[in-house]
């Protein structure tokens, strides 16, 4: 209790001593969890919007004839040996002209006079809505093309390799930032706390002389750090938030965020970004006071 | 602890220590000080005064001989068994070492705050002897903002805050007239009647003129005992010891 009273009475006045370069040093935490959460966020929501694309994905494998009972199982046996599906629909010609005809509607007419199997029968294939077999349909369809009898494989292949090239180059930002918010958190972190070593010097000398345990000396830096990570990710995340709500009016009511619903990070996801900057924040400056400390 | 002889709070044997380039701060003193005991240390400017105490504290190692503290071998002791020795040292420097931009209160709280004392512990005792250096008017004044008589009484508050065993104090009416002289003095002999043991480096003849206590001479880093009337022998001391 005593020592807790002694730690947090040295870290306000630390604080209070240092605190323009704590304000440069808070400032660029803030600016690189906003950076690092702003291009997760983006990441996240490309995701979910992928998900949900991915529910009306299907392809579609038209067949020159239509398959036997036997081949139709010999086609299911070979469509899974390359991959577990969510589903597999065989597609007569006769039900393709029903589905046809009920989406003509009204324009149902122009039907007139066609022979009912004009519509080669087909297998539609349902992949599992995982990033990992979407990422794989190309070679899926590529596969698919090879099997006896396939006349035409079909999916919205421009459109789908295009979203998951963006979704590979997302991954690829959100990596990047993230390293970068390691590195600038730490590096800021560390250049403060010396900064603050050096200025304590003095100091810190006398506390040794005074019997200071290393604890003592040591827990008021590794809690700057850990406020320094608090403050630093919670004023990032909230002016992410704020920013992502300006959006959200902005473009309330527009096709794309009608379509894909643009959503914010789950608290867990909140709470994680926190703890895990505090927690680097706080290591960093632990480390810092080590080497220069010479514990 | 592993206090080879509890009585003896001090032991130097054979110490020397020498400066770069050439400069024999200290050659093979040996001193034993009793706890309980108030030892006058004097000499003339440079003779190592403060480079004995500061031995003493561990703010230097010596380059031969052994220094003991409370029974413990400085040279062997690192970490927590250090700092645990240096808490009950109370040291008032020669040059302060106070903080100047920490006040008066915070300064003396230092020495309370590292041996984790209570809070109310450290308010009352700050009061207290802020009371007795008559500085309680200071009590919220930046360290730096003082005379060097004021600064010098409130290291002497901060030596002498957590209760140390062993208290040190580096000339410490240096800055003081006689009157105040006489109340650091009066707060000194209050800690050696709680039992601590005191050693006092000074060139001011009239703290010891009384003959009660030891004094001990350093000339050019060496120790010999003065022939000066009013120095009390090892006799004094075994009755000192016996009175505790
Ligand atoms: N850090 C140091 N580096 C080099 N020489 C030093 C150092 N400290 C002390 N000395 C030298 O060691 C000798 C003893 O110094 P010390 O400070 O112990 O003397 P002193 O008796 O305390 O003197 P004073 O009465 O003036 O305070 C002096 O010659 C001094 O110049
Ligand atoms: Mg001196």
């Amino acid at each position: 209790m005593n020592f807790l009273r002694a730690i947090v009475g040295q870290t306000l006045r630390n604080l209070r001593q240092t605190w323009s370069s704590q304000l440069v040093t808070l400032l660029t935490i803030s600016l690189s969890v906003l950076i690092f959460s702003f291009f997760f966020l983006v990441y996240i929501n490309v995701l979910n919007a992928g998900r949900q694309l991915g529910d009306n994905l299907r392809l579609i494998v038209y067949l020159d004839e239509e398959p036997s009972k036997p081949l139709q199982e010999e086609y299911r046996q070979k469509i899974l040996k390359f991959d577990r599906v969510e589903k597999i629909e065989f597609v007569s010609s006769q039900q393709a002209y029903e589905r046809f005809r009920k989406q003509l509607g009204h324009d149902q007419d122009v039907l007139e006079g066609m022979p009912r199997d004009f519509l080669p029968p087909s297998i539609e294939v349902y992949p599992i809505r995982s990033l990992s077999s979407l990422t794989r349909i190309k070679r899926f369809s590529d596969y698919l093309q090879t099997l006896p009898g396939v006349l035409k494989v079909q999916y919205g292949r421009e459109w789908i390799d295009r979203f998951y090239s963006f979704v590979k180059l997302m991954r690829v930002v959100v990596i990047l930032s993230g390293m970068l918010l390691i590195l600038t958190t730490t590096f800021m972190v560390a250049h403060t706390i010396r900064l603050t070593l050096c200025s304590r010097e003095r100091e810190l000398e006398l506390l040794r002389l005074l019997g200071a345990s290393n604890h003592y000396i040591r827990a008021p830096f590794f809690l700057e750090g850990a406020l320094q990570g608090l403050a630093g990710s919670v004023c990032g995340l909230v002016a992410l938030y704020v920013f992502f709500d300006w959006i959200r009016l902005r473009f309330a009511g527009s096709a794309m965020l009608n379509l894909f619903p643009f959503t914010f990070f789950p608290v867990p996801v909140i709470l994680a970004i926190v703890a895990a900057s505090t927690l680097l924040c706080a290591s960093g400056s632990f480390s810092s006071t080590r080497r220069i400390l010479r514990l | 602890m592993t206090a080879k002889s509890p009585e003896i709070m001090v032991d130097l044997i054979k110490v020397s220590k020498t400066y770069p380039p050439r400069v024999h701060a200290l050659v093979d003193v040996s001193l034993t000080v009793h706890a309980g005991e108030m030892l006058f240390l004097t000499g003339m400017s440079g003779a190592g005064k403060t480079t004995l105490l500061r031995l003493l504290c561990r703010g230097e190692t010596p380059d031969k001989g052994l220094v003991e503290v409370a029974g413990q071998d400085l040279d062997r002791l690192s970490g927590s068994g250090l700092q645990q020795l240096r808490r009950r040292i109370g040291m008032a420097y020669q040059d302060f070492k106070l903080l100047p931009r920490h006040t008066v209160a915070e300064n003396i709280a230092l020495a309370m705050e590292v041996a984790y004392r209570k809070r109310s512990f450290i308010r009352k005792r700050t009061r207290e002897l802020l009371e007795k250096l008559r500085l309680a008017d200071k009590y919220a004044t930046p360290a730096g903002e003082l005379s060097r008589g004021e600064q010098q009484r409130i290291s002497i508050a901060r030596a002498l805050a957590n209760m140390p065993d062993l208290v040190l104090a580096d000339e410490p009416t240096g800055n003081l007239d006689r009157e105040t002289t006489a109340l650091v003095m009066d707060l000194f002999r209050e800690h050696e009647e709680r039992g601590a043991t005191i050693i006092i480096a000074t060139h001011d003849r009239e703290l010891f003129s009384d003959g009660s206590h030891r004094v001990i001479e350093l000339t050019a880093g060496q120790l010999r005992s003065p022939e000066e009337p009013g120095r009390t022998g090892e006799q004094s001391l075994h009755n000192e010891e016996a009175s505790q």
